[in-house]
């Protein structure tokens, strides 16, 4: 028996809560958790742990594009029923991970997921870029300024030899969020890929009375750049909102708040790209990415000038940078005029900050690196 | 559903890395609506511009959370995704599955949804993708009835709490990220399912200063694995390490595509340490831990010759949150060390949760996060409210305005004067 | 002297029913019960959605209360 839409409340079930983790663990996992010694990397994309118990754990990772369908998962169960006796798992940054308790296990494993053609790249470990933690998109929300799934895959398509081997200064986190709302939370990867708006919201009057309560509306503006207003919808006059779009910063709070002030625009939304951030405590404090791509187009369906930046920054950072810095930590040691200069990106106006706390990024020493930059100054 | 032409997506559908587009056509041959996600995803591409509507207001009954609604702005053209709402399923902490588990999801949802998903959602949720609103009560029923488990959180709840892989896997988890992850959801499963705040609220576990999940950077309330005594030193292995010998590859194999020489202890560990703290001394590698910030950069590049210390625990920070719309935060420092103890059923760290929970919902105003709040506030406030003593750690430096607001019961003689007093004395 | 659960329970449905916007907030609710704890108040409201004289409203990012029948209004 299943549910009964005339008894929807007998024998109904709540708050069960996830499965239980110990539940899901491969044997060699649950045996040897809390015990490991130390891990290492064999090759890209397949690792080893090392137990105090002598019991090995050998990991094969995969890239996945996160948005899969129950028939790529079948996929994988198939995989894992064949090689890891019915287990696998997933990364915070979208890998699958097949583990198997042998080496010898790891060959005929590899074997099978090269037999899924392209489904299954094994890379994404160590000093390489991992896959890209990303966001819905068009084919799901309402609110984005760009895809997200088409952008991913054209990067990672010209990436992909980072993604399969391991020879950059250090990892690479990208990540893109298809709007500012950053459901990705991006604003602390190396390189950040953010969908963002340039037209400021239009006033659908004949639809603000039903879906909006106006002072929610004008109260989700940071700027106080809406106002109450009045308005006439069929000879009557209704109450609305106007918006000062001098102070408009494009955020979309307003359209979250309020269907009828929708600001999506093809030619107004784009990709702005951030760089520099990190999360990890390692060596120098979380960062945050730094803007220094304003505006590129949604050229679908490859996005070519976004795949072409994104290369540039991280091939003058593989030239540049020293074993074991980041995007971020090299930026800053080299100064980030010359971060600028290395990677070609016209510097604008729109990187330097004049939202709230802006005066914390202003240059406040007479310490600086002469570059083309200021070539007026010194020719 | 008919097929549609999609000429920009087919696009998609070259170059190394998987396509989305290959496996949703492959699904489109049993799951027809898949044409529809194509073709109204084909429809944006070349409008550049998004075809959904705003959210609606959907749900399973009695609960707040864990489903979102959508509808498409296209409905006619695209029938099979007129209703496209998502569903959020609470993961097994660590991302850990049985196909057992999964197939059984994956049958689920075909029969009651799209066949598409997100392997994960960003906040940790296996996320269902588009099915409709007639669907959701029996999906519930049976994700209850025949799976035993249940919806993540979404909208002013707390969210599902998320965690690295910690012990399973990792040599250097400070405490099991999985256990206490998976212990609070339980625990807090009225928060996750019914709205509870002022805004959302989420809790991120990282077993070490790594921060695989980005606790820091994303979580409201991180919790962050750490060590109180000294690093653990074999010397013997820091030997090998110096030897260049082949089986212990500098930061765990990590640069093994890369040209970088061999490996010089000086210059790869002893230099880049934030704190310099460290030094030769012969052959052996000393530490002074007392200047020791716990970075991790020396263990991730020796994990076999250097471990953390053995009295571990977490350190808890609280505000992080996205640019939304002060600008991002990352999460401050507020309990520097705390032991993470399922003995105690994890009262330690339940009881902070709780004195953050009892002042945002009375103080934090409607759509602030945490983090907010505690900016508006003050960190001083906060700290009190927090009940823990202000230290020089929660500060990267002292204040350079001297705006102090000073409490009256601090200043000898309280403000209470008399401005006919202070006249005899003072000519205006 | 504090109010009883039946008392607060009133109370909230009259606010949702009068308020001039449908939507309501938690802490829109915190006046009808004075004494309370705010995790309290929010128990309260949840129970009254579970039998049905309240509703959750959910924009997906923030979740609000409301009176099923003026909800369904503004629905037409």
């Amino acid at each position: 028996m299943g549910y009964d839409p005339k008894n929807p409340m007998e024998g109904r079930i709540t708050d069960l809560g996830p499965k239980y983790y110990g539940d899901m663990l491969p044997p060699v996992i649950k045996e040897n958790k809390g015990k490991w010694l130390y891990h290492e990397i064999l090759e890209p994309g397949v690792l080893v742990h090392v137990s105090e118990t002598g019991a090995k754990v050998f990991t094969v990772r995969c890239g996945s594009p996160r948005l899969v369908t129950v028939s790529y998962v079948r996929d994988v169960c198939d995989v894992a029923d064949k090689h890891c006796d019915g287990h696998v798992r997933w990364t915070t940054r979208n890998n699958i991970e097949f583990m198997v308790d042998a080496e010898e296990k790891v060959g005929p494993l590899k074997e099978t997921l090269k037999g899924y053609g392209n489904s299954f790249p094994i890379g994404g470990t160590g000093a390489s870029v991992s896959n890209i933690v990303h966001t819905q998109g068009w084919v799901h929300c309402h609110t984005p300024a760009t895809d997200a799934s088409g952008p991913v895959k054209a990067v990672m398509d010209d990436l992909f030899e980072y993604f399969t081997s391991m020879k950059l200064p250090a990892q690479v986190r990208i990540a893109l969020a298809c709007c500012l709302n950053m459901c990705g939370a991006v604003h602390a990867s190396d390189i950040a890929i953010l969908g963002i708006h340039r037209t400021p919201p239009m006033i659908d009057h004949e639809r603000i009375t039903g879906v909006c309560e106006i002072p929610l509306a004008i109260a989700a503006c940071p700027l106080g750049a809406i106002k109450p207003a009045k308005a006439e919808v069929n000879g009557e006059e209704i109450k609305t909102v106007k918006v000062n779009n001098e102070r408009c910063m494009f955020c979309g709070n307003c359209y979250t708040m309020c269907p009828a002030m929708p600001l999506a625009d093809p030619e107004g939304d784009g990709i702005a790209i951030l760089v520099g951030g990190k999360v990890s405590n390692a060596k120098s404090a979380p960062k945050f990415s730094k803007l220094v791509v304003p505006f590129l187009p949604n050229t679908t369906p490859r996005w070519p000038e976004t795949v072409e930046v994104i290369r540039n920054i991280l091939e003058a950072y593989a030239k540049g940078a020293k074993k074991y810095e980041r995007v971020g930590e090299w930026a800053e040691r080299i100064g980030w005029e010359k971060f600028f200069e290395e990677t070609k990106i016209p510097f604008t106006d729109k990187s330097i900050d004049d939202y709230r706390l802006a005066y914390d990024t202003w240059r406040t020493t007479a310490q600086f690196k002469f570059t083309s930059h200021t070539a007026a100054y010194t020719k | 559903m008919a097929k549609h032409e999609t000429p920009l997506l087919d696009e998609l559908e070259k170059g190394p890395w998987p396509s989305f587009v290959t496996d949703l056509k492959r699904q489109a041959e049993t799951k027809p609506e898949c044409w529809d996600i194509l073709g109204q995803l084909e429809l944006s591409y070349k409008d550049r511009i998004t075809h959904w509507k705003h959210g609606g207001i959907v749900g399973v009954f009695g609960y707040g959370g864990g489903i979102v609604g959508r509808y498409s702005d296209v409905p006619a053209q695209f029938p099979g995704v007129e209703h496209f709402h998502t569903v959020r399923i609470a993961q097994p902490s660590g991302l850990y599955y049985t196909t057992e588990n999964l197939r059984a999801l994956m049958d689920l949802w075909e029969k009651y949804g799209s066949g598409v998903t997100n392997m994960h959602g960003s906040t940790g949720d296996m996320i269902f993708l588009g099915t409709r609103t007639e669907n959701l009560e029996p999906l519930f029923w049976d994700l209850t009835h025949d799976l035993g488990q249940d919806l993540g959180g979404s909208g002013s709840n707390l969210r599902t709490p998320a965690c690295c892989l910690g012990e399973s896997r990792c040599e250097w988890a400070c405490y099991d990220s999985q256990e206490i992850c998976n212990h609070l959801t339980q625990h807090y499963q009225d928060e996750i399912h019914r709205p509870a705040f002022p805004y959302k609220f989420k809790f991120k576990f990282s077993a070490c200063p790594n921060d695989c999940v980005a606790a820091i950077a994303r979580s409201d309330f991180s919790v962050i694995g750490t060590w109180k005594d000294n690093i653990r030193i074999d010397q013997a292995a820091v030997k090998e390490y110096m030897a260049d010998n082949a089986e212990y590859p500098s930061n765990g194999g990590a640069h093994k595509g890369g040209d970088w020489g061999p490996f010089d202890i000086q210059k790869e560990v002893i230099d880049l340490c934030p704190t310099q703290c460290m030094w030769m001394e012969g052959d052996e590698l000393k530490i002074d831990d007392a200047e020791c910030t716990r970075c991790m950069h020396c263990i991730n590049v020796m994990p076999r010759a250097l471990r953390p210390g053995a009295e571990k625990g977490a350190s808890i920070l609280i505000g992080a949150k996205a640019p939304i719309l002060d600008g991002a935060q990352f999460s401050t420092l507020v309990i520097p060390f705390i032991e993470v103890n399922k003995e105690s059923d994890f009262e330690e760290v339940i009881d902070v949760i709780e004195k953050v929970w009892d002042w945002w919902m009375e103080v934090g105003k409607n759509r602030e996060r945490v983090g907010e709040t505690m900016q508006r506030v003050g960190l001083p406030t906060f700290l009190s409210v927090m009940e823990v003593e202000p230290l020089p750690q929660h500060v990267k430096e002292p204040r350079s305005n001297p705006y102090v607001f000073w409490k009256e019961e601090e200043v000898p003689g309280g403000w209470d004067r008399d401005v006919k007093e202070f006249r005899k004395r003072h000519a205006a | 002297m504090a109010l009883s659960v039946e008392e607060i329970e009133a109370a909230m449905i009259a606010k949702a029913e009068k308020s001039p916007k449908p939507q309501l907030y938690i802490k829109d609710f915190y006046a009808c019960a004075p004494d309370m704890k705010p995790r309290e108040v929010k128990k309260i409201a949840n129970a009254l959605v579970t039998k049905g004289k309240l509703m959750f409203w959910s924009s997906g990012s923030t979740t609000m209360y409301a009176v099923p029948s003026r909800i369904k209004d503004e629905e037409k």
